[in-house]
C-alpha cells in the first residue's frame, strides 16, 4: 500500500515538474501560536491554476512562474496570508488563527467539518464547557434552555433517567421517536431512553448516559432536517453530532483528572390542608380498623391534637404533620470521577479516559453506577491511508428506579393519598402486619395505595445492568489531494439483565393465594441487541480560483438484531424465596426481532468567493419493515447561504454578516416495528386441564392488526435565517423561521374493538410545526480583568394538526383518541388526542356544564354536572422555551447566572384531583371552613336557572364528583415555568498555579460549584414544580400523576490537569 | 483522475444498488414466531367467553352489592353510568370474536373441517347474543376483520339488534343442520373435547353434545322473543325442543379449573382486592333466607373480617344467619345508629360471597345448563308453546331446580378444600331436594308459575349474570324493588331499571361516526334506560 501511495504521489509530482518546467518554491507552513505545521493548507500561485496542499510534515512545493508570483496560503480556521515570491526559493509562513467566531468550524453530518459561513441551515455548538461547569448525572440537564429551538426536559424519575430532547418541536405524533438521531464519533444511535413512558415504570436512562461530558471534544445541534437530511430516515428530528476527544499530535503525555460532587435536595411543593385531619362525615376514626379502612380520607374532625387511633393501633394527637412528603425523601448524592491520559506523535495521538458515578437517588434505596472507558485513537498509517479508531465501554447499574406516574407502588401516590394526620413515623415503623406478615393496611384503598416502607422491609428490589460496548472505527485513503475515500464500521453492543423481586404480602392481608402458595413474583430477563452501522464515502474538495466544489457520495447499511429472555414466576412455593423454580405459574419467554435499512446518498456544495455557498444532499433509504412495494424513499435537500458582509467589508460596524435558507425532506418508517406486518399466533403458556390453547399474537400486548399499505412518511421542512455580528464581535445575533410539515405519518391509531384488534398502524398523520428561533448575545463590559455577556435564547412554536386520517365514506376524521386516561384503570383524568386545525397534544376533559350565559350548572340538590363529552382543554407543548444567561467574568472568575422557561403548555393534574376527592387539598376546605355548613357550590340550577342555595353537606360525595363525572376544570393547569435554573461559579487557578514553581508539572487547575434549579419565579399549577412529569416520551404527555419531587442540585467539582 | 473518480463512483453504486433491499423479506419474518395454527387450538383459547360480572350484572340484579361510593367501586349500587364495569360483554370483540373470525376465514371454502366450523359459528352466535343482549345495536357483519381486510375493517358500523338476532337464528341452525357425525373431531373443544371435564373422544359423540348445546342456545334465543314476538318466540322454541336439548348435568357448557395457573376469572377480585367491598345483596339473601335454600350455604357465607375471607376457614354458612346488605346504601351510611348491622373488622356486618365454594378460584364456569334449559322448557310449556301445559311445565320446573343443586357436587368437588380446618359441605340430598320443592311458595303454583319458574332462573343464573340480568329483563321476575339511590335511572323515560349497558367511552372516540350513529338510532341518548330490541315495555 505504502509503495503503491508514494507511486501515485511520485507520479503526480511528475506530471506537475512536466507541466510546469519553471522554478519551484518549497517551505512549511505553522501555526504562528505554537509552530505545528499545519496540514492541508491551500497554497495557490496567484493568477494561475497552480495549487497545492501542505503535507503530512506542513510542507509544500509549489512551482512559480516568475519573481512576481503572488503564493496565497488559505485554511479554514486561519487567516488567509499572500506572500511576494521575489528571490526567495524557500518560503515558511505561520499562519495566525482567525479571530474564531468569523470562522467557526461546525462539524456537519457524517462528521464533515465546514466553516459555519457555508451552511444554508442552522446548526448550533454547543460550548463544551456548558457541560461541566453543573454537572449532574445527566448530562443534557447542563444543556436545558441553552439553545435556542432545543427543548430538553428532565422527567422527575431518579438518579440516572431520560431526558426528553426536543429539537424544534414534536416532529411526528406519539408512538413515533421524536428525539434527534445521537451521533457518536459517526455511530448514530437513537435516543433510546429506556422505560420512559411514566405509567409505573422505571426510568433506566437513554444513551446520552454513555458519553462521559470530560470526554466531549465538540457538540453541535443540527436542528432541522435540512442539516440532518443526509442522515436519511433516522433524522427526521434533527440530530446531535458528538466527538469525543483523542488527543493531539505531537502532544507530550498529559494526565486530566476532574472529580464532582452533587448533592440533590428533594422540593416539595405541597400545599395541603391544614384543618382537617383523617376520617370521613366530619368524624375522626374511632378504632384502629376504621382509621385502617378510611387512611386516604381527610373528612374528619378538625385537626385539635386530641388522641386519635391510627391505622397500627397507637393512639396519637390528631394534628397535621407538616412536611410529611419532603421528610419521606433522603438527600441524593452523586458523585463523578473522570481521568484521562492523553498524548501524540508524528504519526498519531491517543487519549483515554476512565469515568466512575455513583448515585444516591432522593428515593430510598434508588442507587446508580457508571463505570465508562473511553479510548480515542488517530493514527496515520501512511501520509494518506488514516485510521481512528474510538472505543467505549459502559456499564450501568440501576438499583430501584422509583416507579412513577400511576396510582399503586409509587412512594408519591402513597405519601399523596394518605391522610396528611397520619405521622410518617409510624408509617416507617409499623409498616408490617405482624399477624399475617403482610403489609399493614393504611387505607381502604389497599391493593392501589401500597406502602414503599414494606416494601423496602419486605425485601422488594429491583435491579437492572447494562453492559455497552461501542467500537467506531474509520479508514481514510486521500487518494489525490482533492480526493479521498473513506470507510467506516460501527458496532454497538448491549446486554441488559433485569431482576425485581417482588416479595408476599404487598397491598394484601392474605399471605398465601387461595392455592396456598405464596403471593410474590420472581422475574428475571436478558436483552442482548447489537446495532451495526457500516457506510462508506468518497469526497471531492476542489477549489477553482473563487470556486470552491466539495462532493460527496455515499452508501450505508444499519442493522440491528434484538433477542430477549424474560422468565417470570408468581404463587411462590417457599415463601419470598426467589428461584425460577420456586414458583408455581413460570411464564418464559423469548423475542427475537431483527430489521435493516440500506441507503445510498450524495452531497454537494458549491461556494464562489467565501460569499454564496449552495448545498445539494439526496439520499435513497430502504426499509426491511415495510411491504418490499413501499419499502424505499428519496430524500432531497438543498441549502444556501450568503454572507452579505463580505460585500460590506469598509462597514466597521458589521463584522460578519449571514442569510441562509434551505429546503428538505426526510422521511421515516419510524413507528413500524420488526414484523409488524404479519399475523402471527401464540400458544398459551399453560396448557388449560392439559389442553393445548392458541391466540393470535398480540405484538407488544396489543391487539395489532398488520397493515401491508405502511409507506415511508416525510417530512418537509423549510427555513430561512439571519446572523449578525456588529460592533467588533460584541453583538451577536441569529434569527430564524422554520417550517416543519410531517405528512403520512404511521401512526399507531385505535381502532374499534369491534374490528378485533385494538391498534393498527397507518399513514394517518399530518402535522406541521413552525416556530422563530432567535438568539441574542451582547457583552455589554469587556476589561482586561471584567467581562459581562449577557444572551438570550428564545423560540416560539406553532403546532397544528393537518390530518388524522379518514373515514370509511372519505370525510376527514377530525379527532383522534390517543389515550383516554380513566380507561387505563389505574388513572383518573382527561383524554390526550389529536384533533385537526388545533396545537397538537391536546388535552381533554369533561367540564362543568354551563348555560348558554355561562353560569355553571347544578342537579336540585346541589351536585355538579358534567358536560357529556370530554372538551378540548389545551395543548402540552409549550409555545414558548428559552433562557437568559448572564456570564459575569473577572480576572479567573466566572459567574454564570441562567434563568430559563416555558409557557403556553397545559397540564392535568390528577395528583390534585386525588388530594381533592379525598379531602387533602384547599380546594377541599371549600363548604367547611370556619361558618360554612356545607358547599353552595356557585352556579345555578340545571332545572330553574336561579342560583344555587342548595347546601351540600356530604362533601366526600361532592369532590368525588370530579372523578365520577370526570370534571377536569379545577385540575387544569399551565404548565409554565421561569426558573432561576442555575447559578455557576467557576475558578481557574492556572495562572496562581504556574506563580508557584514547585507545582510546575500542573498545567491546569480549575474549580467549580454550581447550584440547579435554584428557584421557580413563576409556575401557575399548584403542589408540584411544572417540570415534575413522569415521562420522557410523548405518550403521556401533559397528564400528571403521583410524580416524584424534582431536585435542587449543589455541585462542587475540580479539574486539575498534567 | 477524474476517470478514476468516475469508476469508483460508478462501481460503488452499481454495487449498492442491486441490493439495497435484498433479502428483506427473509429478515422481516420472524423465524421464531408461530406463522400457521391448528385452528381448533385456536377455538379452544378463545371458548371461554364472558359470563357477567358480580359488580356488573350481578349488582342489577340485586345479588351483588359494593356498598363503597368511592371512584372505581361506584357503579351500579348508585345508578351511577361508570365505564368500567359495562365492558366485559364488549371486551369478546377482540379476544373470542376474534378468533372465531379468524378461524372461520382460515376454513372459508374448505369441508375438512365442517365440525370446527359448525360449532365456532355456533359459539360465536352464543357470544353476540350477550353481546346485543347487553348493548343493543352493536357492529355485528363486520367485526373481526382488521387483520383480514385491513383498513376497510377498522372501524365498523353498527348493525340493528333485531337484524343480528335474524341472523344468529339462521347461523345456529344453518350450523346445527351441518354436524356430521362422520366429520371431524375437535379434540381441542374445552366443552366436550378430549380433556373436558367429562372427556369425549370421538366426532360422533362429540356432535351429538354440540347439537344439544345448540338447541339449548336456540331455545334460550326463542325465548328472548317472548315479550316482543310470542308467534316467533314460540316458533323457535318448538324448532328447538324438537331439536334435542339438554337432558342432563353432563350436557353442561362448563370448565374446570386448577386454581392456580387457571383461576375462575370473575372470583379472582372477591378474593384478592380489598375483599371488605364485596357483599351480598338483601334481595338475593332474602329469597334464600326465606325458602332455607339448601342452595345458600354455597353460594354466601358470614365471615369472622370481611377483609380476610380466607383467615376465617370455616364462616358461618347457617342460613338463617345471613345478612344481606340493602342496595342503594352508601358505605358512611351503614352504622348501627341508621338501623343498619354496621361495621366489622375493616368492612361490614353482611353476609358475603362464599370463596370456599361458589365463588373460589377453582369454582367451575358455566355457560349453558341444563338447569337452565329445563327451566326455559318449563316456561315454554306454561306458556303452550311445547305440548304438556302446568303438567310439563311442573316437571320441568322441579328437574331444573334439582339440576341446579345437583350441578353442586361438581363445584364442591372442585373447590374441595386443601386445608383441613375448612369443613367440607355436603351435597344436597334428595330428601332435601323433595322437602325444598314441596313448601309453600316453591312448590309449583300454575297462578304464580312464571314468577317461580325465573326466580329459580334468577338463581340458577347465579354464576351466569349476564343470562340472570338478560332473563330478569325479559319476564320482569323475580320481582325487584327499584334501588333508589337516586332518580338517574327514570330520566329519559327510564322504569328505575337497568336495560341495558352504555357503549364504551372508548367507542364513542375510536369509532366515532358509527357511534353516533347508533346512538341516534336508539333515540340519541346512550343511557342505562333504553331498551334491547326483545325488552319491550
Amino acid at each position: 500500500m505504502r509503495k503503491l501511495t508514494t507511486l501515485l504521489v511520485l507520479l503526480l509530482f511528475a506530471g506537475l515538474q512536466v507541466a510546469f518546467a519553471q522554478r519551484t518554491v518549497t517551505g512549511s507552513v505553522t501555526k504562528a501560536t505554537d509552530n505545528t505545521p499545519l496540514v492541508g493548507v491551500t497554497v495557490i500561485a496567484k493568477g494561475t491554476t497552480t495549487g497545492i496542499t501542505t503535507d503530512i510534515n506542513g510542507r509544500y512545493s509549489i512551482p512559480v512562474p516568475n519573481n512576481e508570483t503572488i503564493l496565497q496560503f488559505s485554511f479554514i480556521g486561519m487567516n488567509p496570508k499572500e506572500v511576494t515570491v521575489g528571490t526567495q526559493t524557500t518560503i515558511d509562513v505561520a499562519m495566525e488563527e482567525s479571530s474564531q467566531v468569523l470562522n467557526e468550524v461546525v462539524v456537519t453530518a457524517l462528521g464533515i467539518k465546514r466553516e459555519s459561513k457555508s451552511l444554508g441551515y442552522s446548526a448550533t455548538s454547543v460550548k463544551t464547557e456548558e457541560l461541566l461547569t453543573s454537572k449532574s448525572a445527566n448530562m443534557m440537564s447542563s444543556l436545558e434552555g441553552k439553545v435556542a429551538g432545543l427543548n430538553i426536559t428532565l422527567p422527575a424519575s431518579g438518579v440516572g433517567g431520560s431526558s426528553q430532547i426536543r429539537l424544534r418541536g414534536q416532529a411526528a405524533f406519539t408512538g413515533a421517536n421524536n428525539a434527534p438521531l445521537i451521533v457518536i464519533n459517526g455511530l448514530p444511535m437513537d435516543q433510546g431512553a429506556r422505560g420512559a413512558d411514566g405509567a409505573n415504570q422505571r426510568d433506566l436512562g437513554d444513551n446520552m448516559s454513555n458519553v462521559n461530558p470530560d470526554d466531549i471534544e465538540s457538540m453541535t445541534v443540527l436542528k432541522g432536517a435540512t442539516a440532518a437530511a443526509i442522515y436519511g430516515s433516522r433524522a427526521a428530528n434533527g440530530a446531535i453530532i458528538i466527538t469525543t476527544k483523542s488527543g493531539q499530535k505531537n502532544q507530550s503525555i498529559g494526565v486530566e483528572y476532574s472529580t464532582s460532587y452533587t448533592f440533590q435536595k428533594a422540593l416539595d411543593y405541597f400545599n395541603f390542608q391544614k384543618v382537617y385531619g383523617e376520617g370521613l362525615a366530619g368524624n375522626k376514626p374511632t378504632s384502629q380498623a376504621d382509621a385502617a379502612g378510611n387512611g386516604q380520607l381527610s373528612w374528619g374532625a378538625k385537626l385539635d391534637g386530641s388522641d386519635v387511633y391510627l391505622f397500627d393501633g397507637s393512639v396519637v394527637p390528631y394534628s397535621f404533620q407538616p412536611n410529611r412528603v419532603g421528610d419521606y425523601f433522603q438527600l441524593g448524592k452523586v458523585s463523578n470521577n473522570t481521568v484521562a491520559m492523553s498524548g501524540g506523535n508524528d504519526n498519531g495521538s491517543f487519549r483515554a479516559s476512565f469515568s466512575n458515578t455513583t448515585g444516591l437517588g432522593i428515593e430510598p434505596t434508588n442507587k446508580y453506577k457508571k463505570n465508562t472507558f473511553n479510548i480515542g485513537v488517530n493514527y496515520d498509517i501512511t501520509k494518506r491511508l488514516k485510521f481512528t479508531t474510538n472505543i467505549n465501554y459502559t456499564k450501568e447499574d440501576y438499583i430501584n428506579p422509583p416507579q412513577i406516574g400511576q396510582q399503586g407502588a409509587g412512594s408519591m401516590n402513597f405519601l399523596t393519598r394518605l391522610a396528611q394526620s397520619i405521622p410518617l413515623v409510624n408509617l416507617r415503623a409499623n409498616n408490617t402486619n405482624s399477624a399475617t406478615g403482610t403489609e399493614a393496611v393504611t387505607s381502604g384503598f389497599q391493593g392501589t395505595i401500597l406502602s414503599p416502607y414494606y416494601a423496602m422491609a419486605a425485601g422488594a428490589l429491583y435491579i437492572n445492568t447494562r453492559d455497552r460496548f461501542l467500537g467506531t472505527s474509520t479508514l481514510r485513503y486521500d487518494i489525490t489531494d482533492w480526493l479521498y475515500a473513506q470507510g467506516r464500521y460501527n458496532y454497538d453492543y448491549a446486554i441488559s439483565f433485569a431482576e425485581t423481586k417482588n416479595p408476599g404480602g404487598i397491598g394484601t392481608s392474605i399471605p398465601t393465594n387461595a392455592d396456598g402458595t405464596y403471593k410474590g413474583s420472581y422475574n428475571v430477563s436478558e436483552n442482548w441487541e447489537t446495532n451495526v452501522n457500516a457506510d462508506f464515502l468518497v469526497g471531492v474538495s476542489k477549489k477553482i480560483n473563487k470556486f470552491s466544489v466539495d462532493a460527496s457520495f455515499g452508501g450505508n447499511t444499519f442493522r440491528i438484531k434484538n433477542h430477549n429472555f424474560n422468565e417470570n414466576v408468581t404463587n411462590l412455593t417457599v415463601r419470598d424465596l426467589f428461584s425460577i423454580p420456586n414458583g408455581t405459574i413460570k411464564t418464559p419467554s423469548y423475542g427475537f426481532s431483527q430489521t435493516r435499512v440500506n441507503s445510498l446518498y450524495g452531497l454537494a456544495e458549491l461556494g464562489y468567493n467565501s460569499m454564496f455557498y449552495l448545498n445539494f444532499t439526496g439520499r435513497t433509504d430502504w426499509f426491511s419493515v415495510l411491504n418490499p412495494k413501499y419499502n424505499s424513499k428519496f430524500y432531497p435537500s438543498v441549502s444556501g447561504s450568503f454572507v452579505f458582509s463580505e460585500l460590506l467589508k469598509d462597514q466597521k460596524w458589521l463584522s460578519y454578516g449571514k442569510l441562509r435558507g434551505s429546503w428538505a425532506q426526510v422521511g421515516s418508517s419510524n413507528g413500524v416495528n420488526a414484523y409488524d406486518g404479519s399475523l402471527t399466533y401464540s400458544i398459551g403458556t399453560n396448557q388449560f386441564n392439559g389442553q393445548t390453547t392458541a391466540s393470535i399474537t398480540n405484538p407488544g400486548n396489543v391487539a395489532l392488526a398488520p397493515n401491508p399499505l405502511l409507506q415511508p412518511f416525510t417530512v418537509t421542512e423549510k427555513e430561512i435565517g439571519l446572523e449578525a455580528r456588529l460592533f467588533d464581535n460584541r453583538l451577536h445575533f441569529d434569527l430564524g423561521y422554520f417550517d416543519k410539515v410531517t405528512t403520512d405519518q404511521i401512526m399507531s391509531i385505535n381502532l374499534s374493538d369491534a374490528s378485533g384488534y385494538t391498534t393498527s398502524k397507518q399513514n394517518i398523520g399530518s402535522l406541521k410545526n413552525s416556530g422563530v428561533e432567535f438568539l441574542i448575545e451582547y457583552t455589554p463590559v469587556e476589561t482586561r480583568n471584567f467581562s459581562w455577556t449577557t444572551s438570550w435564547n428564545t423560540t416560539y412554536l406553532k403546532t397544528e394538526v393537518l390530518s388524522v386520517g379518514k373515514n370509511p365514506d372519505g370525510t376527514p376524521i377530525k379527532d383522534l383518541l390517543v389515550i383516554y386516561y380513566n380507561g387505563t384503570g389505574n388513572e383518573f383524568l382527561g383524554e390526550l388526542h389529536y384533533t385537526v386545525g388545533m396545537p397538537m397534544n391536546q388535552l381533554y376533559t369533561k367540564t362543568y356544564l354551563r348555560n348558554d350565559n355561562g353560569d355553571i350548572l347544578v342537579q336540585n340538590n346541589g351536585r355538579l354536572l358534567a358536560t357529556p363529552t370530554t372538551v378540548p382543554v389545551g395543548s402540552s407543548i409549550p409555545k414558548h422555551t428559552g433562557g437568559w444567561n448572564n456570564t459575569f467574568t473577572y480576572k479567573n472568575l466566572t459567574l454564570g447566572v441562567f434563568i430559563d422557561y416555558k409557557l403556553g403548555g397545559t397540564v392535568l393534574s390528577s395528583t390534585y384531583l386525588n388530594m381533592t376527592r379525598q379531602g387533602m387539598s384547599d380546594l377541599s376546605l371549600q363548604g367547611r371552613r370556619d361558618g360554612e355548613n356545607g358547599l353552595v357550590f356557585p352556579g345555578v340550577y340545571q332545572t330553574t336557572g336561579l342560583p344555587n342555595t342548595t347546601a351540600v353537606t356530604d362533601l366526600q360525595g361532592f369532590y368525588g364528583d370530579y372523578r365520577n363525572l370526570q370534571i377536569g376544570d379545577p385540575f387544569t393547569f399551565k404548565s409554565d415555568f421561569v426558573k432561576l435554573r442555575s447559578i455557576t461559579l467557576s475558578y481557574n487557578l492556572t495562572n496562581a498555579v504556574k506563580k508557584a514553581a514547585f507545582l510546575g508539572f500542573i498545567k491546569g487547575l480549575s474549580l467549580q460549584a454550581s447550584c440547579r434549579n435554584v428557584a421557580i419565579l413563576y409556575k401557575d399549577i399548584p403542589n408540584l414544580d411544572p417540570e415534575a412529569i413522569q415521562s420522557s416520551g410523548d405518550t403521556r404527555s401533559g397528564y400528571e400523576n403521583s410524580s416524584l419531587l424534582t431536585t435542587r442540585d449543589f455541585m462542587f467539582g475540580l479539574n486539575v490537569k498534567f | 483522475m477524474k476517470k478514476i473518480s468516475q469508476l469508483i463512483f460508478l462501481s460503488a453504486f452499481l454495487l449498492l444498488i442491486g441490493g439495497c433491499d435484498k433479502g428483506f423479506v427473509e429478515i422481516n419474518t420472524n423465524p421464531f414466531a408461530i406463522n400457521d395454527i391448528d385452528p381448533g387450538l385456536l377455538f379452544a383459547g378463545a371458548q371461554r367467553t364472558n359470563l357477567g360480572g358480580w359488580d356488573s350484572e350481578s349488582t342489577v340484579v340485586q345479588q351483588f352489592v359494593i356498598p363503597y361510593n368511592l371512584g372505581a367501586t361506584l357503579g351500579f349500587n348508585f345508578n351511577e353510568n361508570i365505564d368500567g364495569t359495562q365492558n366485559g360483554a364488549w371486551g369478546q370483540y377482540t379476544g373470542a370474536v376474534k378468533s372465531f373470525v379468524q378461524i372461520l376465514n382460515m376454513l372459508k371454502g374448505t369441508t375438512t373441517k365442517v365440525n370446527l366450523q359448525c360449532i365456532t359459528r355456533i359459539w360465536k352466535a352464543s357470544v353476540f347474543m350477550n353481546i346485543v343482549d347487553t348493548y343493543g345495536d352493536v357492529p355485528y357483519f363486520k367485526t373481526g376483520l382488521a387483520a383480514i381486510e385491513g383498513e376497510s375493517a377498522f372501524f365498523p358500523t353498527y348493525d340493528s339488534d333485531a337484524a343480528i338476532y335474524d341472523d344468529l337464528y339462521l347461523e345456529i341452525t344453518d350450523a346445527l343442520s351441518k354436524l356430521d357425525p362422520a366429520g371431524d373431531y375437535v379434540s381441542a373443544d374445552l366443552f366436550y373435547g378430549a380433556k373436558a371435564y367429562i372427556p369425549i373422544n370421538s366426532a360422533a359423540a362429540q356432535v351429538a353434545q354440540w347439537k344439544k348445546l345448540g338447541n339449548s342456545l336456540l331455545l334460550r334465543l326463542g325465548m328472548r322473543y317472548s315479550k316482543a314476538n310470542p308467534t316467533k318466540a314460540a316458533s323457535i322454541v318448538a324448532e328447538a325442543f324438537s331439536g334435542g336439548v339438554m337432558t342432563s348435568n353432563n350436557d353442561n357448557a362448563f370448565v374446570v379449573y386448577d386454581g392456580t395457573l387457571f383461576t375462575n376469572g370473575n372470583n379472582g377480585g372477591l378474593i384478592n382486592n380489598n375483599p371488605r367491598f364485596y357483599y351480598a345483596a338483601e334481595p338475593f339473601v332474602n329469597q334464600l333466607k326465606s325458602t332455607s335454600d339448601p342452595r345458600s350455604k354455597y353460594m354466601i357465607a358470614s365471615f369472622a373480617d370481611p377483609n380476610a375471607p380466607l383467615n376465617d376457614p370455616a364462616p358461618n354458612t347457617n342460613v338463617a344467619a345471613q345478612f344481606g346488605l340493602p342496595v342503594g346504601i352508601p358505605n358512611a351510611n351503614i352504622t348501627v345508629a341508621n338501623g343498619y348491622r354496621g361495621p366489622k373488622g375493616s368492612g361490614f356486618d353482611y353476609s358475603q360471597m362464599n370463596v370456599n365454594v361458589a365463588a373460589s378460584l377453582t369454582t367451575p364456569s358455566y355457560w349453558v345448563t341444563y338447569a337452565q334449559t329445563s327451566l326455559l322448557l318449563a316456561e315454554a310449556a306454561k306458556k303452550g308453546w311445547i305440548a304438556g301445559g302446568d303438567v310439563a311445565a311442573q316437571t320441568y320446573y322441579e328437574a331444573g331446580i334439582r339440576a341446579d343443586m345437583n350441578a353442586y357436587t361438581v363445584i364442591l368437588a372442585k373447590t374441595k378444600p386443601t386445608n383441613t380446618a375448612v369443613p367440607i359441605l355436603p351435597s344436597v340430598s334428595v330428601p332435601q331436594q323433595d322437602a325444598y320443592i314441596a313448601q309453600t311458595g316453591v312448590l309449583y303454583d300454575p297462578a304464580n308459575a312464571l314468577n317461580q319458574i325465573n326466580t329459580q332462573y334468577w338463581i340458577a343464573s347465579f354464576l351466569n349474570s349476564s343470562e340472570a340480568w338478560a332473563n330478569y329483563r325479559r319476564t320482569g321476575f323475580p320481582t325487584l324493588a327499584r334501588n333508589s339511590y337516586n332518580d338517574a335511572l327514570l330520566a329519559n323515560g327510564g322504569d328505575g331499571y337497568v336495560h341495558r349497558f352504555t357503549y364504551p367511552d372508548a367507542e364513542l372516540s375510536k369509532n366515532q361516526v358509527n357511534y353516533q350513529a347508533a346512538v341516534t338510532a336508539i333515540g340519541g341518548i346512550d343511557d342505562l334506560v333504553s331498551r334491547v330490541f326483545w325488552d319491550t315495555k
